[in-house]
């Protein structure tokens, strides 16, 4: 009997100090969740704030969006119905302006993708020799910014008759987008096994086929991550879109939206509910495609 | 396997590059009867409408072409410089700024239209002409490188109904300048007491960015005694102790209504259209900005339109009447136009009386005409509407003085870096005295103007 | 002789390298090789005829030396630098920071935190002209939403975030910190989620969990991604036009402008292009070691792998 009850009081010491230790833990955990809890509310507001107020605004009614209000008063989707209908004369057209917008992104993407799997693949995959000179002299682009480089750009784009042109930001935003893919591209592909290459070309397969038998389908989530990449950069984009298009047949939408700056009507539930209109298809893009941006942009970044 | 080989693809893509580097696929010739132009969007629509019918019009009645860009304001700015610049350029560019006509004129990028603006000389207010009259360092000599389209002048604009609302009369406004100022701080004070937590008296641009500061600025220097500032021959006179002291007074006014609350301090963000806004939300009594276009906005809100009160200058403190600065913009032809005769003929045609009378009348009134018999002979201009009387009696019937970018083109960098403005903010801000901020400030312009020196003819 | 020495540089006497052609080859055999050129063809052509020519056209609108006594010159260019340098240095830097220590946190489990993630990441994937001019409205002192919030939640006055100096310059780098962060963590995240989880597992046998965990395992794997990525955004920064041009544009009284925002006021508002290029070219100094450096540690992380 006295073993036992030894051994149940040795038992129950040792449970005590599993409980306290078990109560820290929890405490921990608690304090823990209770930290992650409020980080979770600040960050949601402090993303959604601004955004919160370009939605706030767009439905206000006119006479509201200057006024001292935290909910709009009147709330209305008038602007929207204006902006779809293209009823205000900044917005007469629209439609042609964002179908514009979503053909510079397109081609922005196609063209990105195209140019820089083929320069990746030349360098990292068939091993052209100084390859890494070319994957400089991509990085080089970055010395110059492309907000110093508009101004350059900009005449030569004159002399060679780009002017009001979307091919000009088109190439401008090719150039600045390329250098980054196939930086990526380059990490990417150190997670593909040359041997694969090298078991193709024992096959007999030309590096065409190896490109796109071998090399594309392994790196699709790297292409599905830039193609996103350029997608919202050509998306995001204000500089070149400003400077080299500017009549009202060669718009796009965020030119389109810069004019209402100009106005002396103040329209600006307009505004943002172009402005909201406008931000749709990326957000839509990156939404669909968020896993592959993750996994292709990292990959090789990263011993391990 | 494949028919492309790969030598064939190499040769592809060698010759695109090629092609791409070396081509010059801008086609050099314009039909012989179409002339290009670029034109500043309006503020509201019925501007752009008018200058529609007009280029209407006139391919009609010419049979000519006139293939145009209606371009935004801001970027216009951008891009007529890097036009002029890249020297690919339309045959007709619309001024839209102070700088661009003067300071591409000193560089002789335009072409003299002086046989243009003859056609209509005996009609020309005098502004236009000062305007119009700009220097050329190239040939070291001024002469007419605009033809004149639209007047501006810089009004007040006033809610009557706010005055009202404080308490005050709007009957009782003072004649006179530092009283008409002063006359909106009891304004202020009585909004406030009524319980409207967000207004202001006092809408002046203090700000670095735009055009506005910079009028505003100089109608203080003006009433002060300062409008020598520059001399109609294009000689700085900062050394002018008159001068000097104008600006002083200037500065020390305006920084005195903002540090004592009666200015909103978000004015110092403002751009060009943010006073405009401001005051159409009614977040300011005041406001003293170029153009009718603040009345002009509200032109279809009736009951909001008649609120506001549109006034020229008050007197001098010494009850002189003060010239207004107005400034003639205009079309100009840049050098490397490819259609010149075209230009030309439209650019006549567009400055007959009529049809500039009825493009300005189409546009809502809010620029207006270059040649007073127009505003005389059409009631439209000084009977029908009370801000359209005082706007355009401000512009073309009292003393006016042209901007200074038109005695001399170094104000023009002055302008854009808003020296003078920033010299008030200095005091305002950054506890400078004034006497030491002018100092400043006339000593950058002094450096600026060493690179426009004007022969003495 | 010749053969002695043959053997002893050990290569075999029969071959020799015939010329350029076959030094530039390499390895690769002769139409394999012609398929490598054709394939980096149109990004050269690009490069060439997009970036190369423009900048040395810019170098050459740049070179006058009297444009860099003019910009010494103007009243704002100090605190122009002043302003980019504290832009890139706390901006860059804290966003970095910021986004490393949230990607931390985004790998916790929970379908809640992917679910905040995808909100975390809103603000990037919106376009940024609309955005960005919304931030400015809400920052107005007047009737900006920042503001009216602060009035009805707490009764106080927000101050005017935009009208001095300093705050402004703060809602520049606070504006930068919110649209790109989430970029950047999202690369973290998936850097962290490279790192094997037997790394970890290993680790916790030993008995390093949480900040040991952190600082051995974490942050040596995660530096050098930290590091090119740190390079890579300042690099991107310098050239950042749009955050302050519509946040502040320059306000209050142009004392936030970075060289970005000058250099093209100088091209355009002033109407003088080369001064534009001869501003932004005072940040070679700064960039081209910078470049340098990350292709330096590219290259040497391409060795490495």
């Amino acid at each position: 009997m006295t073993v036992i009850a030894v051994e149940g009081r040795a038992r129950a010491r040792t449970d005590v100090g599993a409980l306290r230790s078990v109560r820290v833990v929890r405490r921990r955990r608690y304090l823990t969740n209770i930290g992650a809890a409020i980080l979770s509310v600040v960050l949601v507001i402090w993303s959604l704030l601004p955004i919160y107020n370009m939605i706030m605004v767009a439905l206000d009614s006119h006479s509201d969006v200057l006024s001292t209000h935290v909910f709009p008063p009147h709330p209305s989707l008038y602007s929207f119905w204006i902006v779809i209908t293209e009823g205000y004369w900044y917005l007469q057209f629209f439609w042609e302006q964002f179908g514009r917008s979503v053909f510079l992104a397109g081609m922005v993407v196609l063209l990105t993708l195209t140019i820089g799997s083929l320069a990746a693949f030349s360098v990292g995959r068939l091993r052209v020799r100084h390859g890494w000179l070319v994957t400089n002299c991509a990085l080089l682009t970055y010395v110059i910014p492309a907000s110093f480089l508009a101004i350059p750009f900009y005449r030569l784009m004159a002399q060679y008759g780009m002017m009001n042109n979307l091919w000009a930001v088109i190439a401008a935003l090719v150039a600045f987008t390329t250098p980054y893919a196939i930086f990526i591209f380059q990490q990417y592909g150190r997670s593909i096994p040359i041997e694969l290459d090298e078991a193709a070309r024992i096959d007999g397969a030309s590096p065409v086929q190896i490109y796109f038998r071998v090399y594309l389908p392994l790196m699709a989530p790297a292409l599905v991550a830039i193609g996103t990449f350029a997608l919202l950069a050509a998306w995001n984009e204000f500089l070149y879109q400003f400077l080299l298009l500017s009549s009202t047949k060669s718009m796009t939408v965020p030119i389109a939206i810069v004019q209402f700056l100009n106005s002396d009507e103040a329209p600006w539930n307009y505004m943002m509910a172009t402005a909201v209109i406008y931000a749709l298809p990326p957000v839509v893009a990156y939404y669909a495609f968020r896993k592959y941006m993750a996994a292709g942009l990292t990959m090789g970044g990263v011993k391990g | 396997m494949n028919r492309t080989t790969r030598r064939s693809v190499l040769r592809g893509s060698a010759g695109l590059v090629a092609a791409a580097a070396l081509a010059r696929p801008y086609i050099a010739n314009a039909a012989a009867s179409t002339a290009s132009m670029w034109l500043a969007q309006g503020f509201v629509p019925e501007e752009d409408e008018a200058y529609k019918a007009l280029v209407a019009d006139y391919q009609k009645a010419s049979g000519n072409t006139i293939d145009y860009s209606i371009i935004p304001f801001a970027p216009l700015r951008q891009k007529a410089v890097s036009a002029v610049a890249a020297g690919v350029v339309p045959d007709l560019m619309e001024t839209a700024d102070f700088q661009f006509l003067y300071l591409n004129t000193w560089k002789n990028n335009f072409l003299d239209v002086s046989d243009v603006f003859e056609t209509q000389k005996e009609h020309w207010s005098k502004n236009a002409v000062e305007c119009c009259f700009a220097y050329n360092d190239v040939a070291k000599k001024r002469s007419y490188y605009q033809i004149p389209w639209k007047s501006a002048a810089v009004p007040y604009h006033i809610w009557k109904s706010l005055v009202e609302k404080s308490g005050q009369k709007v009957a009782d406004i003072p004649n006179t300048w530092d009283a008409f100022h002063n006359f909106f701080r009891p304004v202020q004070d009585g909004l406030k007491k009524a319980g409207m937590r967000n207004v202001y008296g006092l809408g002046y641009q203090l700000t670095a960015t735009g055009v506005d500061p910079i009028n505003t600025f100089n109608s203080f220097l003006i009433a002060y005694g300062g409008e020598n500032i520059v001399t109609p021959q294009g000689q700085l006179q900062t050394s002018d102790p008159q001068v000097k002291e104008a600006a002083i007074k200037a500065a020390t006014f305006m920084a005195k209504a903002f540090t004592d609350g009666y200015v909103p301090p978000v004015v110092l963000n403002w751009n060009d259209a943010d006073d405009n806004n401001a005051f159409h939300a009614k977040l300011m009594a005041m406001d003293f900005d170029g153009t009718i276009s603040t009345e002009v906005a509200l032109y279809h809100d009736k009951e909001q339109y008649d609120d506001i009160l549109t006034m020229g200058l008050p007197l001098s403190n010494e009850g002189k009447q003060l010239p207004a600065q107005v400034n003639t913009f205009g079309v100009v032809i840049p050098q490397g136009a490819q259609n010149v005769p075209v230009a030309k003929e439209f650019m006549k045609y567009t400055i007959q009386p009529e049809v500039l009378n009825q493009y300005l009348k189409a546009g809502l009134g809010r620029w207006a005409p270059p040649m007073p018999e127009i505003a005389k002979n059409d009631p439209f201009w000084l009977e029908e509407d009370p801000h359209r009387k005082a706007y355009t009696n401000l512009t073309l019937f009292g003393p006016t003085i042209p901007i200074y970018e038109a005695r001399n083109p170094g104000m023009a960098p002055v302008g854009a870096e808003n020296a003078q403005m920033n010299a008030v903010i200095n005091v305002m801000k950054n506890g400078m005295t004034p006497q030491a901020a002018i100092e400043a400030a006339f000593k950058r312009i002094e450096t600026i103007f060493a690179k426009y020196p004007i022969v003495q003819s | 002789m010749t053969s002695v020495s043959a053997i002893q540089l050990g290569r075999p006497l029969a071959v020799r390298r015939h010329g350029l052609w076959d030094y530039l080859r390499g390895h690769l055999k002769g139409w394999e090789y012609l398929w490598a050129l054709a394939f980096i063809i149109p990004y050269l052509a690009v490069f060439v005829v997009f970036v190369a020519y423009p900048i040395v056209y810019g170098l050459w609108m740049g070179h006058d030396p009297a444009l860099y006594r003019e910009l010494w010159a103007d009243p704002i260019f100090l605190n122009t630098v002043v302003n980019t340098l504290i832009y890139l240095a706390v901006a860059v830097n804290l966003k970095m920071f910021l986004a490393f220590l949230l990607s931390g946190f985004f790998v916790r489990p929970g379908w809640w935190v992917k679910a905040l993630l995808i909100v975390f990441v809103l603000p990037w994937a919106v376009p940024l002209l609309p955005t960005f001019i919304s931030v400015h409205w809400m920052l107005d002192g007047q009737w900006g939403l920042l503001n009216n919030l602060l009035w009805v939640l707490f009764g106080i006055d927000g101050p005017y975030w935009l009208d001095s100096h300093w705050i402004a310059l703060g809602s520049i780098i606070a504006s930068y910190i919110w649209k790109f962060m989430p970029f950047w963590t999202v690369i973290f995240i998936a850097g962290r989620m490279a790192i094997s989880p037997e790394l970890y597992e290993a680790a916790a046998v030993d008995g390093a969990t949480g900040l040991r965990r952190f600082v051995h395992i974490t942050f040596p794997l995660l530096a050098t991604l930290y590091f090119v990525n740190t390079l890579l955004s300042t690099i991107f920064s310098v050239g950042d036009f749009a955050t302050p041009f519509f946040i502040t544009n320059g306000g209050p009284a142009l004392t936030t402008y970075t060289l970005a925002n000058l250099g093209i006021r100088n091209a355009f508002d002033l109407s003088d292009p080369n001064l534009g290029v001869a501003t932004v070219m005072t940040a070679l100094p700064l960039m081209i070691p910078l470049v340098i450096f990350m292709m330096r540690k590219l290259r040497t992380m391409a060795v490495e792998q």
